[in-house]
């Protein structure tokens, strides 16, 4: 308090309490100034105006009594430092107080002046400490994720300097190469990736602690992403002998999940497969759905390896973690794979674990939320509770006309979808969320509450405006088609009923389109 | 473009054959990158330029006028995105195709350089394949404006 004027808030509804307080504080310190309010919410209302530097706190008042009371004040005031004067000696309760943030408890009966002037005055420097503490831990953190950000920004100079040497020797560019030669060449390219992964598993660990790893979440249908995996992860399985098949029913709706990000924790998940189960056993990826829990999409890689044990169990997605008993002939790793799987499913709203028996294989499974067409089209499909007559899928389809393009395309393909939403009535057309794409082809569907005939003006407006976009008319071409709907006959069925029918049809409709 | 098949076949090869002379700039500080991006470049028949820093990008491509440039992202005396806002702002210089090359992260940065006027993003160390499939598409849509059949 350095001397300067205190500004305490008493928060007490006994006048005579408050009064003794107030006295004892002015015997102890001239310098102190008290504002006293009866109910907590009238002291509440006041911190913002006075900014107390320290409340003084009654845990009996006629608007709130015992550990709610400092409860909501921590609340209000989290920087503030909060001395509890209570008329009981409750050792338990005072633990909890001090548990949540509260910096003193004292007994109104046994608080002398010099006490009461100490306890806050010590109340206001723990807090500062706290605060100083708290300050640092954070810029610790912030430290942490630079240093691991310009860490594997500098290790990535290097390890490119072996990888590009070692490919052109390899590639027999600088001259021939034996066989023998080719196969460690061919050892060193793949250390050098697993070196490769780690860097990148470190930024995206401390990444996903501070929270800023970013989702941009489509409508998927994840069973092409689990293909898409298995391919990518065939040759590594067939390398060590292990099967890898995939169980996914072509009718699993579609997810709403980041395609990007949603490969990578199945990637990890079956490498991770591969990994821990010897020759002659199998990996097994599949996709269902669960009756008690409509809403996600159950994604599981089961292999036939050695097992978790039930300790591991509950720490494996822990950051760093490693099981000790892992039977491997391979390298470790980091111990992050799991955490950031688990970081990813988690921003996606799904959840990740793992059922396994010693010696018995292990399932891990994930949750992706259902992406719900129902949902979406129901507004524009009814019109006064009842379905429309007429509903017309338009397929926009927008195809790049070199094989290899990056990523600028996709800044083209983002600025098409703008213009298509532009093109389209807002109360009777839906303009549905972007698919998965194979390749960089990128299709967009319009549900249309229409007709054949009249869906032909809309389509030669989409035609019109996306045939202006400049990027596009260079480097792309573009494909509009429509075709009908089959509507469900209405009689005798809720409309809840017709809508989830239509909904049923149109994803029939997307998968044989897409 | 003609329609015949025949002649779309003619065609490809004599696109093959002229981007085969192709020069690619590479901008790049580290000098042993430079060089393994100058034997994987020369071996596919890729004429290559070097350029060090910032500054020297701009001055080279002035100089030689590449068909494509590899550029990094730090460098000396102008780093990657002032080398991208010049070559953008600059007629002669603008059309060429940039593919940047970086060690950099590629949330940070990705969207970032596209935005700024390059072609296409890779992080080091990058899969060579790739690579070079990416150039040979920009410097076919950047050439004559004609296209590959696919």
């Amino acid at each position: 308090m350095n001397g300067q004027s205190t500004h305490v808030l008493l928060i007490e509804d006994n006048p005579g309490d408050a009064d003794l307080v107030r006295l004892r504080l002015v015997q102890a310190n001239s310098a102190v100034d008290v504002s006293c309010f009866n109910r907590l919410s009238d002291g509440l209302a006041s911190i913002k105006e006075k900014s107390p530097s320290v409340i003084l706190l009654d845990l009996n008042l006629p608007d709130c009594q015992g550990a709610e009371t400092f409860r909501r004040v921590l609340e209000k005031a989290p920087d503030v430092p909060v001395v509890i004067l209570s008329g009981q000696d409750d050792e338990a309760l005072a633990v909890k107080a001090l548990h949540q943030g509260v910096q003193d408890y004292l007994v109104k009966g046994a608080i002398s002046s010099s006490g009461l002037e100490r306890a806050m005055r010590y109340a206001v420097e723990r807090q500062a400490l706290l605060r100083s503490l708290e300050m640092s831990r954070k810029q610790q953190l912030e430290f942490k994720n630079q240093f691991l950000s310009h860490v594997s920004h500098e290790l990535r100079t290097p390890l490119t300097c072996i990888h590009q040497f070692v490919s052109i020797l390899f590639d027999g560019l600088a001259g021939e190469v034996s066989a023998e030669q080719r196969d460690h060449l061919k050892t060193i390219l793949k250390s050098v990736n697993q070196l490769g992964a780690m860097v990148r598993d470190l930024l995206e660990a401390s990444r996903a602690e501070s929270g800023k790893i970013r989702i941009e979440p489509r409508c998927v249908a994840v069973g092409d992403l689990i293909r898409q995996a298995v391919t990518m992860m065939q040759l590594a399985a067939q390398e060590k002998e292990v099967g890898l098949e995939v169980g996914v029913d072509t009718r699993i709706p579609f997810v709403h999940g980041d395609p990007g990000r949603v490969l990578e924790v199945l990637i990890n998940l079956i490498e991770n497969g591969i990994k821990f189960t010897p020759p002659g056993g199998a990996v097994t990826v599949q996709a269902c759905l669960v009756q008690t829990d409509p809403d996600f999409v159950y994604v599981s890689v089961a292999d036939t390896g050695c097992g978790i044990s039930p300790e591991a169990r509950a720490l494996i997605f822990e950051r760093l973690y490693q099981d000790p008993s892992a039977v491997d002939n391979n390298r470790k790793g980091l111990g992050l794979g799991l955490f950031i799987a688990k970081e990813l499913v988690g921003l996606h709203g799904g959840r990740i674990w793992v059922a396994s028996e010693q010696g018995n294989g292990s399932t891990f499974s994930f949750t992706l939320p259902l992406y719900s067409l129902a949902k979406l089209l129901r507004p524009v499909i009814t019109y006064q509770e009842c379905l429309r007559d007429d509903l017309v899928l338009v397929k926009v389809v927008l195809r790049p006309l070199s094989k290899q393009v990056r990523a600028s395309w996709k800044e083209t393909c983002q600025h098409c979808l703008e213009i298509l939403q532009r093109c389209v009535y807002l109360d009777k057309d839906l303009v549905l969320p972007p698919m998965t794409t194979h390749g960089a082809e990128e299709t967009f569907l319009v549900v249309a509450s229409t007709d054949l005939e009249r869906a032909k003006i809309m389509m030669g407006r989409i035609r019109e405006q996306l045939g202006r976009v400049p990027d596009l008319n260079g480097t792309g071409e573009l494909e509009v088609s429509a075709s009908a709907v089959r509507l469900p006959d209405g009689a005798g069925r809720s409309l809840e009923e017709q809508v989830q029918e239509v909904a049923g049809a149109v994803t029939e409709m997307i998968h044989s389109v897409v | 473009m003609k329609s015949h098949a025949d002649t779309l076949c003619v065609n490809f090869a004599l696109e093959n054959d002229k981007m085969a002379n192709s020069k690619i700039m590479i901008v790049d500080d580290d000098p042993d990158l430079r060089q393994a991006l100058r034997l994987r470049l020369r071996a596919n028949k890729y004429e290559t330029v070097n350029a060090v820093d910032g500054y020297s990008a701009i001055a080279m491509a002035y100089k030689e006028r590449p068909d494509l440039i590899i550029l990094d992202l730090g460098l000396p005396a102008g780093d990657g995105f002032v080398v991208l806002d010049r070559l953008q702002k600059d007629d002669k210089l603008s059309a060429i195709p940039v593919i940047v090359l970086t060690a950099r992260d590629p949330q940070a940065n990705e969207r970032r350089v596209l935005r700024a006027g390059a072609a296409a993003f890779f992080q080091k160390p990058a899969d060579n394949a790739e690579l070079l499939d990416v150039i040979r598409a920009s410097l076919n849509r950047a050439g004559t404006g004609t296209v590959l059949p696919s």
